[in-house]
């Protein structure tokens, strides 16, 4: 008989012969208690376990090789008070315990160390020792902080249905919009499109929404030469099918600038859909549709000027300029009212009849089934303008500046839409500024105290400047007084 | 520190379940206030899980709602014993079910030019107005009767199995040669509209549509006035015939039945029945298709049928 492994102590004394079938507590065996190497480390009771055992007996270690430091010390006594996990043998002068598989040496002691934890914090809160809770509490913060602020989580948190539900907004963004697969662009195109691409990349990793950019162009090789740029339909609905989980799509145009990074659509919008929008169009009416309808033969919730005035039936949000629906910037909430509408938004014989007139194509159509097909009118809702389409100077500009649509930096207004910009005005020229502005205005505090400081002493400099300038000139007049 | 050697001592095997100490959390006595957390804890979830399930439930029907109404509308240029006929024919077989009839004008809906034909989709509108609880909304032409009173709306046409089976999939929706064909695989009740066929196309002098958002958004689109102004050959017919080919959310809620289960055509109707489409006795629905043109007379064509009708509850009634 050979043994695999030399003898060791057992629980129950004596010494057991794993290659021999003998019950463990025959009672026929050695009955002294062995003492253990107290975190029972070793199986065998070596010199260095009954040292180990001595001093504890002692109470204080005949050697020390750590916690020499007097921070160390210090830790020591600290975490001692907090009742660390102790090893299972630490307070047990029982006998040595022989590692059994499975079993882990825990076992004795053992709780999870969850539970553990819980207990700590539970005696403090108990002993009320402030000492302890204060570094406690700090590093909870601190571990806090990192989780949500300074890593991925905070965009997991933003994304998840169950944190922000950032993953329900899609944002497409048509690009090359207009212009051809014939049409190239130039220098100032690729920088606008990289510009606005950018700023959305940018705001939807920040809250962890979908962004899509879809090409204008392509479609256009493939479509019917009919619906020539009429493809916001076709997107829309390919951007849901991309999406399954998406409950509200944002459509914006290429020139568009996300001013206000810092709003999320939620709390911008979306929290609290009653409050930001408004369902009777005779709030702001430029297109002079006469509204609520009054056939007498429709139904209740399509004669209210409200609809049935529930948000939850809210699956369009458009908002109006000078010159009616402007789908720049719109959303639409994925819904089967909403497949109705785009199933209906383009039809040949409408387009037929119409598509002289219709000048701005789908925008037209829509106004067009608002007014003459009363499924539609319940379902829309209108968002004043400049919450999510605010233009710049340049649109709309009929009665100069109006507060109803134009952009104003001390509102901080969310977006602006450099709408009709292609039109002989300056697209680069705008979005460049409306950026510079962007940044200037969500610079963060260390950089507004440089510009603070920089400002300071410029504007003393360009006085220093004046001042010369002027002692200059009265002595030139001094002096030509002189000569005359 | 020995230990006498008959003392009983711990066994060094170990128990078959490893008995831990309960967790800290299940430590703490229970009290009473703990109990009480407990229970408005209970309540509390209670009270959102209904409320969550309780939005979604669907409308309450008041008792007493007639699950079905006819709808006819009547031109004020029809002869007054020619009116006194059709409304007759559907509130007896209204009453004997326990539905509703709707007799609207074609002179009550803004029309805009176009023939009063159109007239009959608000109607089914304004039927839909006036009985906001009823679930199917029954056109038929003015120029069709009801010829069999036993057959009820649902049990032979909207019950969901007998949908199943006798609406016709996969063919061409416009006949003979549309690309566009019903849908091969719906569910009976996801159907909100039946219509029938005959070799021409499809025909709107009898279809049923059930009431909700979507046979608003159906009719609405319908009544377009592009479409009201387009000039159609057959006005609502081809307006019909267009939206639904045209437009997929329309076709997925359509269902097209045989002609003799809704709308056998009565022998030299003017019509073109399709296979199987012309009346014989039992059929549900006779049409009589173009009996107000030329040298006919709908009211006389009508008449011998009231009279077998009328021996027939006669009949029923003894």
């Amino acid at each position: 008989m050979s043994l695999s492994r030399s003898p060791s102590p057992q629980r129950g004394g004596g010494w057991s012969s794993p290659g021999l079938n003998t019950p463990y507590n025959s009672g026929s065996r050695r009955s002294s208690p062995m003492r253990a190497y107290s975190n029972g480390a070793t199986n065998n009771v070596t010199w260095a376990s009954a040292q180990a055992k001595s001093a504890e007996v002692k109470g204080y270690p005949a050697f020390q090789t750590r916690n020499q430091g007097i921070f160390a010390r210090y830790a020591r006594k600290v975490s001692s008070g907090m009742g660390l996990p102790m090893f299972a043998g630490a307070n047990n002068k029982d006998y040595a315990e022989k590692e059994k598989l499975g079993r882990g040496r825990w076992a004795s002691g053992g709780r999870p160390s969850i539970t553990n934890l819980l207990r700590i914090i539970g005696n403090n809160l108990r002993r009320g020792k402030l000492v302890v809770l204060i570094p406690f509490c700090m590093v909870c913060g601190f571990l806090l902080y990192i989780l949500f602020i300074l890593t991925p989580l905070n965009r997991l948190y933003n994304r998840s249905t169950y944190g922000r539900g950032g993953s329900k907004f899609v944002i497409i963004l048509a690009a090359n919009q207009g212009g051809g697969v014939m049409e190239w662009k130039g220098p100032r195109e690729w920088a606008i499109e990289r510009d606005s691409v950018r700023n959305k990349k940018k705001y939807v990793q920040k809250w962890g929404y979908e962004l899509d950019i879809v090409d204008m162009s392509t479609k256009k090789k493939y479509a019917h030469e009919w619906r020539e740029n009429w493809e916001k339909v076709d997107l829309i609905r390919a951007a849901m099918r991309k999406y399954p989980t998406a409950e509200w799509f944002w459509w914006l145009d290429l020139n568009t600038f996300i001013m206000e990074p810092t709003y999320s659509l939620q709390s911008h919008i979306f929290n609290n859909l009653p409050a930001n929008t408004y369902r009777d169009i005779n709030d702001y009416n430029p297109l002079n549709i006469s509204h609520p309808l009054t056939y007498p033969y429709l139904d209740p919730i399509s004669l209210s000027p409200v609809g049935d005035n529930k948000p939850d039936s809210i699956n369009l949000i458009v908002p109006q300029d000078c010159g009616g629906f402007n789908l720049g910037s719109f959303f639409v909430r994925r819904s089967v009212w909403t497949d109705r509408l785009l199933d209906i938004w383009w039809d040949p014989v409408g387009y037929e009849q119409k598509h002289m007139e219709w000048e701005h194509k789908e925008q037209d159509a829509l106004e067009y089934m608002y007014r003459n097909q009363p499924w539609v009118r319940p379902h829309v809702a209108f968002i004043p303008q400049r919450k999510v389409n605010s233009f710049p100077p340049g649109a709309c500009n009929d009665g100069g500046e109006n507060p109803r649509f134009h952009y104003k930096e001390q509102d901080r207004d969310f977006l602006v839409n450099m709408a009709g910009c292609e039109w002989g005005r300056d697209c680069w020229g705008e979005m460049y500024n409306y950026r510079q502005l962007s940044n200037r205005l969500n610079r963060g505090r260390w950089e507004r105290f440089k510009d603070g400081v920089s400002d300071y002493f410029r504007k003393r400099r360009e006085e220093t400047q004046k001042r010369k300038e002027e002692e200059e000139r009265r002595k030139k007049e001094g002096q030509g007084q002189q000569q005359g | 520190m020995h230990f006498a050697y008959g003392q009983q001592r711990k066994g060094s095997q170990p128990s078959p379940y490893a008995i831990r100490s309960r967790p800290y959390w299940l430590r703490v006595r229970r009290g009473p206030g703990q109990l009480i957390a407990l229970i408005v804890g209970c309540v509390f979830t209670f009270w959102l899980v209904s409320r969550w399930t309780g939005s979604s439930s669907s409308e309450r029907i008041p008792p007493g709602t007639p699950p079905v109404v006819l709808v006819t509308t009547i031109d004020p240029d029809y002869k007054e014993s020619f009116v006194k006929i059709l409304t007759k024919n559907r509130k007896d077989y209204a009453a004997k079910h326990g539905y509703a009839t709707f007799f609207p004008s074609t002179q009550d809906y803004p029309l805009d030019e176009a023939p009063r034909s159109w007239a009959r989709v608000p109607a089914i509108r304004h039927a839909m107005t006036e009985f906001p609880h009823s679930t199917y909304f029954f056109h038929l032409d003015a120029h069709a009767l009801i010829a069999n009173y036993d057959l009820s709306v649902e049990e032979h046409i909207m019950n969901k199995d007998r949908l199943e089976k006798i609406m016709i999939v996969n063919i061409p929706v416009v006949p003979p040669d549309s690309v566009i064909k019903t849908f091969a695989h719906l569910k009976g009740d996801r159907i909100d509209l039946v219509l029938t066929q005959d070799k021409d196309g499809l025909s709107q002098n009898s279809m049923i549509i059930r009431r909700g958002e979507w046979a608003k958004y159906f009719l609405d689109a319908w009544f377009d006035p592009l479409y009201r102004s387009y000039n159609f050959q057959k006005a609502e017919g081809h307006a019909l015939e267009h939206i639904v080919q045209w437009h997929g959310t329309i076709l997925a809620k359509l269902a097209l039945v045989e002609q003799n289960i809704m709308n056998s055509y009565i022998k030299g109707s003017g019509k073109n029945a399709a296979k199987d489409g012309t009346y014989s006795n039992g059929h549900f629905i006779v049409n009589f298709g173009d009996c107000d043109k030329g040298s006919r007379s709908c009211e006389t064509e009508m008449d011998p049928f009231l009279e077998k009708v009328k021996k027939h509850r006669r009949s029923d009634d003894e």
